[in-house]
């Protein structure tokens, strides 16, 4: 039933424009123009297009619409088709990622602000409006929007390697669990010849010891190749951290911009620059001091009888330690002005303390209660 | 200044530094605290003498007594802040006579954290309220704890003159510690005058290194700079016996002066050391300092310059305010003398002493027997609250209080001097 | 200048310094002497109920709820708690425990343990909150909480799964801690992978300072009766008195190796054994190796047959493949048997191991278990020098603090 009515509405099928019908032109194709969706046969296409833009030959629509931008209609359906083109566009132009936001919130926030849009551009609500905003974005944004474009883009093809190198994986494995059966059969198969003409050549040799070599022998060999296999493995591992490695540096590599008036909650700062390298004193400086440079000796008769007790020093006693300290409490603090410094601590606490307000009036409260 | 960042990382500077005033606000009510709760104290002790005193009918105290006790507990006089500091820097001294008893003594730095632990103490506690002469063994035995120096209990109070029993000395430990905000550190000017002299003695003898943010001197510049210095006061044979003189004669004021006022509230041990080092020898303080920081006295450091943003120089900075507060800081250390070598202060001592006796919080007096009750549950007195369960166990306690107390006072009279005994026997 | 980083320790970030809760009273009996009659007499009588130093600690007390208990030793319990005002803010509380024999006061670790990390700041090292007394004289100390276990676990765990870049992350935040502590002058003498605990977020932390203590000074001794006896350096079991830094750098590459095997490296059953196992796996000390050692009180002369000579760079590299090459070069300057040769925290930090491929791994992508609470509150209820297997038990030795 249903081919039957499909069939009978292909044949039915008449071009809006020159009246045409398919039952008179089998061949005849149809073509949309994403500018109004009037459907049109493709001669229609070609006579009025050809020499440049023109004006829309359906009764009513004024639309000037351009021959290279008349395609194939995918959906049965012009309003679906309709949607989901203008989804496209918009998903192209409000292409923030997750990572880009606050919170999960934010970006949920995002998403239904992004459908909200598509819903009044397809059921015409606002269309200027919405349209003016949308430009707007994209002009401000130009910069993220395609970079994320191209993270789309790149995790899209870093998907497809890593299916052939999963596939190529698969290959390699099944080709070296044939090539492990065939070299121990082969060698079974010489150890058990080995064995056979030793056995006939040896007529004083142990018939059990020849045996028990050989097992051990085959035994080696075995256990040699499985730590050559996992050689292997590790080197795969080693190379799949490696591109993991690789997607997140790039995935660091774009910045987020500052909120714009479209999207909210975006996050603020982004670090653009590739990792620092690993600081083992994350950020201290180490042995640097103000007052004092740290000498490797210093005059002293109390410390003399240390410098030769060797009982001290074969214990680890290093007078060094007691250089470092000395010095060191010789001058911290040398400039801390207590007097003034702790008064402007408390005055800052009580500066807190005043806009904390409620939280410690309560607790003070406690205290006198 | 890194050093001074490290400095400020310390519980010294961010629990135990003080401004003068806010030390000050701190000690007044701590007493106003203490007296409040002294006079309470009194009244309920009066009130349940009273009522026991007519429940045992019988026995009844000469009228004339009754009533010009209860004349003396009405008008009370409590200790001034000041009378219960005088009082503190006694007992801050005894420790420090406490610690050398011992064979061998206690090293200086544990006896001086000992002393920083009372006067650490006695910020929020007051003198009315934990005796200080029960509280200084204890805070000694702590800081050979703390300290490295580590005496057991036992061999601790065997080492106190008179018949001191261990409970007697760890008694109020918690008490202690709870007073300490439980921080065990206090840094000492001690370690920090050894260096400043390692340094200097390296210069004298042409191993000097400049400081890093004048980087311009050579040994031999800091030689000779050290080497034309004003004099010392006392002449000396050599720079090296000078520095050697002059080190040990800060060391003293380290072990007494900086000890016995509120230098360590006040001050950054390192102000403290350098200032005392300028009472011993100020052209040899001055020049370290000026070596460190560029000073305006040495002519071969320019004039204070202004960088291009027209700043002061911040070495220049520090060094002026550092003139400032070592100023200061000498001036407390110089105002130190030894109680027991002024007899007008003696006399002061002695009528706050007398002053105590009458103001001492009651329900506090006997620690180790406090302890004892605290861990035994079926005593039917709550010491913290005052709830009374039963009057006649109450007043029985009182009294038992009342012959620990007496006894306790006489053996304490005994271990530490002679002095205050004749006032306590008169009473 | 260096950065500065030392912030505020309490989580609270409310009244921390004594002044601040002082103006608060100060200022609240102020009030009530200016009000009416009537109140100005009730008032300074509920004032009165408390010293100040009381009111103090009770205001630290009052700032954590206590929620359950997670572990319980015979020197301390263990409970997770939080912040009153604050109920994501969780804190670990180890309330050590009065103990009845020992007749001295305050124990020694807890002394220490106190002393300590009222001093240290830094991300790898625990971080002591506050410190207060309930009201049956126990001393309560709110440490940060730690839920990832500790490092024994992880390298127990045969199902965890760990590459040289987890160990270099580890190593690295551990000779992190042990250089800050250094730096601080404070020795901690029981490093080992059950005091390495770790944080939510993958970040290693020193923990348990019951043994440490402040060095440099000269002519005072000090105790060789410390570290755990796997992790102890031959000067100690020599009982040395006068030490280093360098103790602790021996327990850190003990860590090391132990984080590369998987199992202890050298495990001793007796001091003896322990020396004995030392010599077989480094070289035998002599005086041409170590200049003095003879002269240190519990070293033995071995005769000529039995010497192990000294162990080179080769012994590393084939001992511990998976370090590399570059790995066993620092492995190596950490054991050292000379202290004096060992590296120190700064030298070890310095490493170009730290900066070669690969790279430490990030700590939130470090292999991490489940249960790492339990495994706190059993480690922070501990007592210092101690192995948590039943062992050695019989062995338990008797820590010697008389330091005189």
């Amino acid at each position: 039933m249903a081919s039957n009515a499909a069939s009978r509405r292909d044949e039915d099928e008449v071009c809006p424009v020159c009246k045409s019908s398919r039952y008179l032109n089998p061949d005849m194709r149809f073509l949309i123009n994403p500018e109004c969706y009037h459907k049109m046969c493709e001669s229609c296409v070609d006579r009025i297009f050809s020499s440049g833009p023109a004006n829309c030959p359906v009764a009513g629509c004024r639309k000037t619409l351009r021959k290279n931008r008349f395609r194939k209609q995918t959906f049965e359906d012009i309003g679906v088709e309709r949607e989901v083109d203008i989804r496209r566009r918009v998903m192209h132009i409000l292409n923030r990622r997750e990572e880009e936001f606050d919170s999960k919130r934010a970006y949920d926030d995002f998403l239904e602000q992004r459908e909200d849009i598509i819903a009044n551009l397809v059921s015409r609500i606002d269309v200027a409006k919405t349209e003016a905003q949308l430009q707007k974005y994209a002009a401000e944004n130009m910069q993220s929007i395609r970079t994320n474009q191209a993270i789309e883009a790149e995790e899209a093809s870093s998907f497809q390697a890593r299916m052939t190198l999963e596939q190529e994986e698969a290959r390699l494995r099944r080709q070296a669990v044939r090539q492990e059966y065939e070299t121990e059969r082969r060698e079974i198969q010489a150890g058990r010849e080995d064995f056979l003409s030793r056995l006939a050549s040896g007529s004083s040799t142990d018939a059990a010891a020849i045996a028990r070599e050989g097992h051990k022998v085959l035994l080696k060999k075995s256990s040699a190749r499985r730590s050559e296999e996992e050689r292997i493995r590790q080197k795969q591992a080693a190379l799949r951290s490696d591109t993991k490695r690789v997607s997140n540096l790039s995935a660091v590599e774009h910045a987020g911009g500052a909120d714009t008036g479209l999207v909210k909650g975006l996050r603020k700062i982004k670090t653009p620059e590739p990792e620092k390298p690993y600081d083992p004193f994350m950020g201290y400086v180490p042995e640097k001091r103000d007052y004092y440079a740290l000498q490797s000796y210093y005059p002293s008769q109390y410390l003399d009888p240390i410098r030769n007790d060797a009982r001290m020093l074969a214990g680890g006693y290093d007078l060094r330690e007691y250089y470092s300290r000395t010095l060191l409490e010789a001058f911290a603090g040398l400039s801390c002005f207590v007097g003034e410094e702790i008064s402007q601590r408390d005055a800052n606490i009580s500066k807190s303390t005043a806009t904390e307000g409620a939280a410690m009036a309560v607790e003070s409260g406690e205290n006198t209660a | 200044m890194i050093e001074d960042d490290i400095y400020r990382a310390s519980s010294q500077y961010r629990l135990w530094s003080y401004t003068e005033s806010s030390l000050q606000s701190l000690r007044a009510t701590t007493n106003a605290v203490a007296s409040e709760r002294v006079r309470a104290a009194l009244r309920r002790s009066r009130e349940t003498h009273q009522s026991t005193a007519s429940s045992t009918a019988g026995t009844p105290l000469p009228e004339s007594n009754t009533e010009a006790k209860n004349k003396d507990e009405k008008d009370v006089e409590c200790l001034t802040p000041e009378e219960e500091l005088v009082l503190v820097r006694y007992y801050c001294e005894k420790t420090l006579e406490l610690g050398e008893t011992y064979k061998p003594p206690i090293p200086t730095m544990v006896r001086a954290t000992a002393i920083q632990y009372l006067r650490r103490f006695y910020l929020t506690n007051s003198p009315m309220t934990y005796h200080p002469k029960s509280i200084m063994a204890c805070a000694l035995f702590v800081a050979t704890k703390t300290d490295n120096y580590y005496i057991s209990l036992r061999q601790f109070a065997d080492g106190i003159p008179g018949d001191t029993t261990t409970d007697d000395v760890i008694a109020p430990e918690f008490l202690l510690m709870q007073g300490l905000r439980f921080t065990f550190d206090v840094r000492h000017p001690f370690r920090g005058l050894e260096g400043g002299v390692m340094e200097l003695q390296a210069i004298a003898q042409g191993q000097g290194q400049p400081a890093p943010h004048l980087p311009y001197e050579t040994a031999e510049d800091l030689q000779q700079g050290l080497l034309s210095i004003a004099p010392p006061p006392v002449p000396s044979s050599s720079m090296s016996d000078r520095i050697a003189r002059a080190h040990g004669t800060t060391r003293e004021l380290l072990k007494s002066a900086a000890q016995m006022t509120d230098a360590y509230f006040l001050y950054t041990p390192s102000q403290i050391w350098f200032s005392a080092f300028l009472l011993a020898d100020r052209p040899l303080a001055e020049f370290l300092l000026d070596v460190k920081l560029g000073g305006p006295v040495t002519a071969t450091i320019p004039a204070p310059e202004t960088d291009e943003n027209g700043l002061v120089n911040p070495l220049y900075e520090i060094r002026s305010k550092l003139h400032h507060v070592l100023t200061e800081c000498s001036t407390l250390l110089q105002s130190y003398t030894p109680l027991s070598s002024d007899p007008a202060q003696m006399k002061s001592l002695k009528r706050i002493a007398k002053k105590l006796y009458h103001c001492q919080n009651p329900e506090k007096v006997n620690l180790a027997a406090q302890k004892r009750e605290s861990t035994q549950p079926s005593t039917a007195v709550q010491s913290d609250t005052g709830t009374i369960t039963s009057e006649s166990e109450t007043e029985r306690l009182a009294k038992k209080r009342k012959l620990e107390q007496e006894q306790i006072v006489r053996q304490n009279d005994d271990v530490f001097g002679p002095e205050l005994v004749t006032q306590r026997t008169k009473q | 200048m260096a950065l500065s980083p030392f912030g505020s320790r309490s989580p609270s970030m409310t009244v921390h310094s004594p002044n601040t809760a002082i103006r608060l009273r100060a200022t609240a009996a102020q009030k009530s002497f200016t009000e009416p009659a009537s109140a100005a007499v009730s008032k300074p009588v509920q004032n009165g109920d408390r010293e100040l130093t009381e009111q103090l600690n009770i205001d630290v007390r009052e700032r954590y709820v206590k929620d359950k208990k997670v572990g319980e030793g015979t020197y301390a319990v263990v409970y997770v708690g939080h912040l009153r005002h604050d109920p994501s803010s969780l804190v670990a509380i180890k309330k050590i425990k009065v103990n009845a024999e020992y007749k001295d006061g305050l124990a020694m670790d807890a002394v220490r343990e106190v002393k300590y990390l009222q001093e240290l700041k830094h991300p790898n090292v625990i971080a002591l909150h506050d410190v207060f007394s309930s009201k049956d004289q126990n001393l309560s100390l709110v440490l940060e909480f730690l839920p990832g276990g500790d490092l024994e676990m992880l390298i127990k765990d045969s199902d965890i799964h760990y590459g040289v870049a987890d160990i270099k992350a580890w190593m690295g935040m551990l000779a992190r801690g042990v250089w800050w502590c250094h730096e601080n002058f404070i020795l901690h003498r029981d490093i080992k992978p059950n005091n390495l605990l770790i944080a939510s977020d993958g970040e290693v932390k020193l923990a348990d300072f019951g043994l440490a203590r402040s060095f440099a000074d000269p002519l005072f001794n000090m105790t060789h009766q410390v570290i755990t006896r796997w992790y102890r350096p031959p000067e100690l079991l020599y009982g040395a008195r006068q030490y280093s830094g360098a103790v602790d750098i021996w327990s850190m590459g003990m860590v090391f190796a132990e984080l590369l095997l998987r199992v202890p490296f050298v495990a001793g059953n007796t001091d003896l054994d322990q020396t004995s196992k030392i010599c077989e796996a480094f070289g035998t000390p002599t005086e041409e190796n170590w200049p003095g050692v003879s002269k240190l009180p519990y070293y033995i002369a071995t005769d000529k047959a039995h010497l192990v000579p000294l162990q080179g760079r080769d012994f590393f590299m084939r001992q511990f493949p998976t370090a590399g090459p570059v790995g066993a070069d620092l492995l190596m300057s950490m054991c050292a048997l000379d202290p004096r040769k060992r590296s120190t925290a700064v030298q070890c930090l310095r490493h170009n191991w730290w900066t070669i491929e690969p790279r430490p791994t990030k700590n939130e992508d470090l292999p991490r278990k489940s249960g790492g609470t339990k495994k706190m509150g059993d480690d922070l209820t501990r007592r210092g020098g101690e192995l948590d297997e039943g062992m050695f038990k019989s062995a338990a030795r008797q820590l010697d603090f008389g330091m005189k």
